[in-house]
Order: structure tokens, then sequence, then C-alpha cells
């Protein structure tokens, strides 16, 4: 009871004074929140009060069942890592069945905001995910990040300041994506070694990248079958900001859908406007590691810069070839000139397609093994489309579109 | 008396110029359903006999060594196991041996005031408790207090001040971290299960250990020969570099860096017997290291440490970056120059 009144006196000696008063009442909850995330039942609910609270250690949830954690609200339970100095996430969900988290706000981690790992039935609802200094490359890499999870549904949340991906689902199944917010991340939203993925209903702005879709060697599962639909992804113009090293910084700002390695996906009704360097883009592994030449080449070296970056084709299982893509309905539009020149990909559009991005773009690496590779555009307006032939040098780099239009009947919406 | 310092606390802080430390207030949550099983107190199970902080064993509990032991800030551990009456542990090749139920392994760690006097006066900060319970290991924590009279379990961990004079002579300071039970499992889950870590044979095979717990009928199943799996002492100066780095990431590492660890999702596993050079970090690109990378490209970039992310983040303090990501608070010297060699040295 005394605290109750302690509180109030508090907050009347800091508004009693001249100097601007603190920004919120921080609140340390540490342990007795702790505490009740190990030793809650299986099938509880714990209510989060309305306030700011401060943690100084990762929050963690495992091997727990149909539990719910629900705040009073995005913006009236706001948790904050600002001062951690112990744990690589903020929260860490592992090991789980069947959690709904909803209606907080987790912020300033040191490294992922809000982790999710090896859990069946997920649910993120209403969580606004956020760095508070905005986009900075010491921000941790993910917002949002569940990773070899099944059942996922992310609704309604956001996510902004992740230094790679703001919603980032990876080597996840059956996942729903749906009406959330990604602006100033790298990748706004991405999935990555997943499969039966919907995406839709999102607002993904101001990022580097809009959406990817990607799929990346050596991992404990490939993706599939993803849909992308109804997304607005407009103005993802922001500098990159990621760490070198990490596949996300080779992203030229101004990609508003990327598609990499994968296959069997659908983008379509989606609205692409403004993203100054290419709408969407097709692109394979391979072009990803030659523009990945960090080192120089040491002919004849065992183990020089040239092993090193083909040591990707080691994992025999990875088809680092994009096919069985559908892209059609989508509004694409551009009103800037030029592409983002800062990143490889950005200057070699500049080079080989100076005025007006592609809308548009196919990377023409094919995978010598696949006769059909099923790659196609349809009724994307009347638009800019190149096709590289990145494999040939650019040799026969086409704007032609027509060796890529959809066959009649291709752009069906799968159930 | 609290609340009167934290009021006081916002009092001072509340008007000080606009960029102020940030305040916080403690308070708790109301309590919630429970279901921890275990003994408030360490002296409830029994486990030593006599003055408590001797860590005298009683009859059924075993001392053992293991040969490569974790990092954890330099702390001294003292390993014990309770075997139930009658039973016997079974011997496993590569695996940890399988227990019988009832089993307790028990792992006290202390700081001994002066690191170059390590058997005078030392400070036991927690022990540890894995119970083998209906079939599930269950992980307890107990925090030793102030007179070292008893421990007392702890769930939600701590963070607890400690000085020594290491072995240079140099007063050294750390915040100690007891772990919470989530992430006790954290590194001691295998797949969705919770197990032990350290007491394989390899790390076991120790002197005379194994035989003599054959001998005096603590262990089933141990083979004739010399087939028995042995990981080197990290410290030994004797083994070759590379025997000495493996140990070192294999204690350190590959609790979670293995196919069915908690860091499977990254693709890098350091278990001692894994030779494919992709897996170990060899050309590797990280996938979700953020700035774990340190702008560095490769897990292991061979002959240059410097460009390898794996040094960069065991030489790391940074919580953001940081391997591995709890259990120490200082970066391990001696261990980072061993694995830096061994790059360095590396084809």
């Amino acid at each position: 009871m005394l605290r109750f009144l302690l509180i109030p006196a508090a907050v009347a000696i800091l508004t009693g004074c001249s100097s601007p008063p603190a920004e919120y009442i921080w609140k340390n909850v540490e342990k007795s929140l702790q505490t009740q995330l190990i030793t809650v039942r299986d099938g509880d609910t714990i209510d989060l009060p309305e306030g700011h609270f401060m943690f100084t250690r990762s929050l963690t949830l495992d091997g727990k069942s149909g539990i719910v954690l629900r705040g009073q609200g995005l913006d009236k339970t706001v948790l904050s890592w600002r001062n951690q100095t112990e744990g690589a996430q903020g929260f860490l969900v592992s090991n789980c069945r069947n959690i709904v988290l909803q209606d907080f706000s987790v912020e300033d981690a040191k490294g992922d905001n809000l982790k999710v790992n090896d859990t069946r039935g997920l649910t993120l609802r209403r969580i606004r995910s956020v760095w508070s200094r905005g986009p900075h490359s010491e921000n941790g890499a993910y917002a949002l990040y569940p990773v070899l999870c099944k059942n996922v549904l992310v609704e309604e949340c956001i996510a902004m300041g992740s230094s790679d991906a703001g919603i980032y689902v990876g080597q996840s199944d059956s996942v729903v994506i749906r009406s959330n917010t990604a602006y100033w991340n790298v990748a706004g939203i991405e999935a990555e070694n997943s499969r039966w993925v919907e995406i839709y209903g999102n607002n993904a702005y101001d990022n580097t990248g809009g959406l990817l879709i990607f799929d990346l060697p050596g991992l404990t599962q490939y993706g599939h079958t993803t849909r992308a639909y109804k997304n607005n992804i407009h103005d993802n113009n922001h500098e990159n900001f990621a760490q070198p090293g990490n596949i996300v910084a080779s992203i030229p700002p101004g990609s508003g859908i990327m598609v990499l390695a994968t296959h069997d996906v659908q983008l379509y009704d989606n609205d692409i406007k403004d993203n100054r360097t290419v709408g969407v883009a097709i692109i394979s592994y391979e072009l990803v590691a030659a523009l990945n030449k960090g080192v120089k080449d040491q002919p004849g070296a065992v183990g020089g810069a040239q092993t090193v970056r083909n040591r990707f084709r080691e994992d025999t299982l990875y088809n680092p070839f994009p096919y069985n893509i559908t892209v059609f309905r989508n509004r694409v539009s551009n009103s800037h000139w030029f592409p983002a020149i800062s990143i490889d990909v950005g200057k070699l559009l500049i080079w080989h397609s100076p005025f007006t991005p592609p809308a548009l773009l196919y990377d023409g690496i094919s995978d010598p093994d696949r006769k059909q590779h099923n790659i196609c555009f349809a009724e994307n307006g009347d638009v800019r489309f190149v096709n590289l032939d990145a494999a040939n040098e650019f040799k026969a780099l086409s704007m032609d579109v027509a060796p890529f239009v959809c066959p009649p009947g291709s752009t069906i919406v799968r159930p | 008396m609290r609340f009167f310092i934290i009021a006081l606390s916002i009092a001072f802080s509340g008007c000080q110029p606009a960029k102020q430390e940030t305040v916080v207030v403690e308070e708790e949550l109301p309590a919630a359903s429970r279901n921890i099983a275990g003994p408030l107190k360490l002296s409830e199970h029994s486990i030593f006999v006599g003055l408590l902080k001797n860590l005298r064993p009683a009859s059924n509990v075993h001392p053992y060594e293991i040969n490569s032991p974790l990092f954890s800030d330099y702390a001294f551990k003292k390993r014990m196991i309770r075997m139930p009456a009658g039973k016997q542990m079974k011997y496993d090749d590569r695996e940890v041996f399988d227990f019988p139920e009832g089993t307790v392994l028990i792992k006290s760690f202390y700081y001994p005031a002066d690191f170059r006097k390590p058997e005078a006066e030392r400070r036991l900060l927690e022990t540890r408790l894995l119970t083998l319970k209906n079939g599930a290991w269950e992980p307890l924590t107990y925090i030793w207090n102030d007179k070292q009279t008893e421990a007392f379990l702890e769930v939600a961990g701590r963070s607890l001040s400690v000085s020594w004079i290491h072995s240079d002579g140099q007063r050294r300071d750390v915040a100690y971290s007891v772990p919470d039970v989530n992430q006790c499992r954290g590194c001691h889950l295998k797949g969705q299960r919770v197990m032990p870590i350290g007491t394989s044979a390899r790390q076991l095979n120790h002197d005379n250990q194994l035989a003599n717990w054959q001998g005096t009928g603590l262990l089933a199943e141990l083979p004739h020969g010399g087939a028995i799996p042995k990981l080197v002492s990290y410290e030994d100066p004797g083994s070759s570099i590379t025997d000495r780095a493996r140990a070192w990431l294999e204690v350190n590492c590959a609790h979670c860096h293995r196919p069915d660890g908690q860091g499977k999702t990254s693709g890098l596993h350091l278990a001692v017997d894994v030779t494919a050079a992709l897996a170990l970090g060899v050309g590797k690109a990280p996938v979700a290291a953020g700035k774990g990378s340190g702008g560095r490209r490769f897990g292991i970039v061979p002959g240059k440490p410097d460009e390898s992310i794996i040094v960069f983040r065991i030489e790391s303090t940074d919580p953001g970056i940081m391997m591995p990501e709890m259990g120490r608070k200082l970066a391990h010297t001696e261990g980072v120059a061993l694995v830096r060699q061994w790059i360095l040295e590396m084809k």
C-alpha cells in the first residue's frame, strides 16, 4: 500500500522541479516478472500492468505451453532494455507451445528485441518493437524474430530501427504476417528459409528494402511457397546501415521487393511505389556471392578468398537459383530518376540502365540443370523490365519482357 | 525503509538538468501461480555433511573432475554427483552418460580471495543442482548468503559483486551473474530436453576417474582397452594448439552450437568431432548475427584471426555481440589467445 502512496508523491516531487521532469518513471519489476515467467503454470495468463519497465537482463520464457502475456496497450506497457548488461536479446521465448504475446512495447535491447526460438504456435499481436534512437548500425539485428517456429501469426505489430530486418521470420513453417508496419529498418519484412508463408496487408516504408523473401545456404531447412499480396511497399530508400558481412548489407537502398534463391513465390496486388532502385527484383545467390567480393583473390592459395566466397557450394542440397516466381497485378511506379548507387547492384543498374530504374528485374542467372524456370510477370502496368543477363557479364542485357510474360492461367491465385 | 530511499533518490535525480540518469523505481508484481519444485535451502538436500560451507560430501556423493571446464568469469568450481543407492550410470562413447532416476549433479561456484592461494579463504557464490526426476533433468540454483552459512533457492537469478586477487597478483572485479532457471535451460537444452553437459566420456576420462568409478560400482559398461575418447585440457601446454582450441570451443560453444542445440539456427557447429570446414565457420557468412559480425565477412578466415567473426565475438563483452551470450561478463583472455593462434596457424 505504501508503495502506491509513494508513486504519486514521487511524481509530485518530480514535477515540482523547475528543470524538465524525467520522461517517465521507469519501474524495475525484473525479478518478480522473471520469477512469474519461470513459475507460471501452463495455460495461465500474465497481465502486464500499465507503465514503463526497465530491464538489465533478458526476460525469458522457456518450455511453457498455452501462456498469454498481455500488456495494456503498446503505448501503455513499455519494456525497455536500454540499461541492459546481460543477455543478447530483450525478450526471449524458446521451446514453447501456443504462446500469445500482445499489447506491449519492447525497446532498445542490445541484440534482438524479441526473439522466439523453437516454438509451435505463436501469436505476436500489437507489439511495438523499436530502437528509440532510430536507425543505427549498433542497433540489434531484429525487432521481431520468430525462428524455427511453426504456426506463427504476426499481426498489427510495429517494427522500427533494426540493423537487419524489422519483422524477420527464419527457418519457420506456416506463417502469417499481416497488417504490420515496418519502417526505418534495413529490411522491413523478411521471410528467410521459411515455407508456407502468407504476407499481406502490411505497410513497409522508409526501409532500405521493403520486403525480402530469401533462401540462404547451410541452414536447418530451405524455404519455398510464399505469397505476398495487398502490401503497400513504398519509399524504401533509406541508406543501408547493416553491418558488413550480413546478407542484408548487400541490399541497395531503394529496393521494393527482393526474391532471392527461393521458389514457388507469388507476388500480386501489391502497391509498390517510389522505391528508387527497383520495384521487384528476382535474383540468385550466385549474384550475391559475386557482388560480395570483399577480399582480393589470392590465386592458387588454399583457403584464399575465392575458396571462401564459393563455400556456399559446399551445401550441395542448396539451390541458389529462383524458380516458379509469378509477379502479377501489382501497381508498380517510381518517381525517382536514378537508382541509389551506393551499393553494387545500384551501380550495376546505373551503368546498364541509367534513366528510370526498372520496376521489375531478373538477374538472368539460371539453373543449368533446370529447363523451365517459370519466372514470369503479368499485368503490372506499363513498366520497365530488365533482364540483367548477369550470368554472361550483362552481354545480353534486355528490357524485353516478352520472354517472361506469364502464360495464360498461370496467374491464378493458389488456394 | 526501502521506499524511503527510493523516494529520496527520485527527489535528488528529479531536479537535475534535462539529460539525467534514468530513474528506476523498485516494484513487485503481484505473485502469480507457481509450480517450482524444490526445497528453499541447500542444506535440506543433505548433500553435504558437517559445516555446510566446507562442502564435505555425504557418503553417497562423489566429487569428480573434468578435462576442460566452461569459462565462468574465472570462478572456481567443485563438482560432485549423488547416485541413488545401488544404481549405476551407464557409459556412452559420445553423449553424456545415462544416469539413473534420482541422480543429482552438484556444482558449487566460488572465488578464492587470492588465486595464488586457492585453498585458503574463499567466497562461495552459488551451488547449482541438476536432478533427474521422473525422467527429466531439473535445474535449481542456490545462492550463498554473506555469512556462508546457507544457500537459498533463487529461480530468477541475481547479480553479485565479486572481487579477488588474480593469479597475476592484480585485483579483479566482476558483476558475477547467477543464472535464472531459464538461462540454465538455455545452455542445457538438447532438442527439447534439459540434459547435463560435462558428464561425457571425453570430459570424465581424467586420470583414473572412470576406472575408479567402475571399481566402486558407480559406472557400468566401461569398455576395456584404450578406446575411451579423451578431450584435452585446453590449459595443457603439452597438447597441440588445434586440440586445445577445439577443446575450448567444445566446452564454451558446442552446448548451443550443435545440430540439436539452441545455436543451430546459425549453421555453426563447434563440437570437437566436427570436421566440415563450413560448419566450423571457415568461409561461412553470418546468418543472423547483426552487429555481432563486427563487419567481418566470415566466421573464420584461415590465417586471419582479426578478420574472423568468432574471434570478434569471444573477445567482446557487449551483451549484443559476445559469445557465449551468457555465463560470462569478462573475456577469457587465455581462451581467446588460443583460438587466435589456432586460426593464425590454419591453412
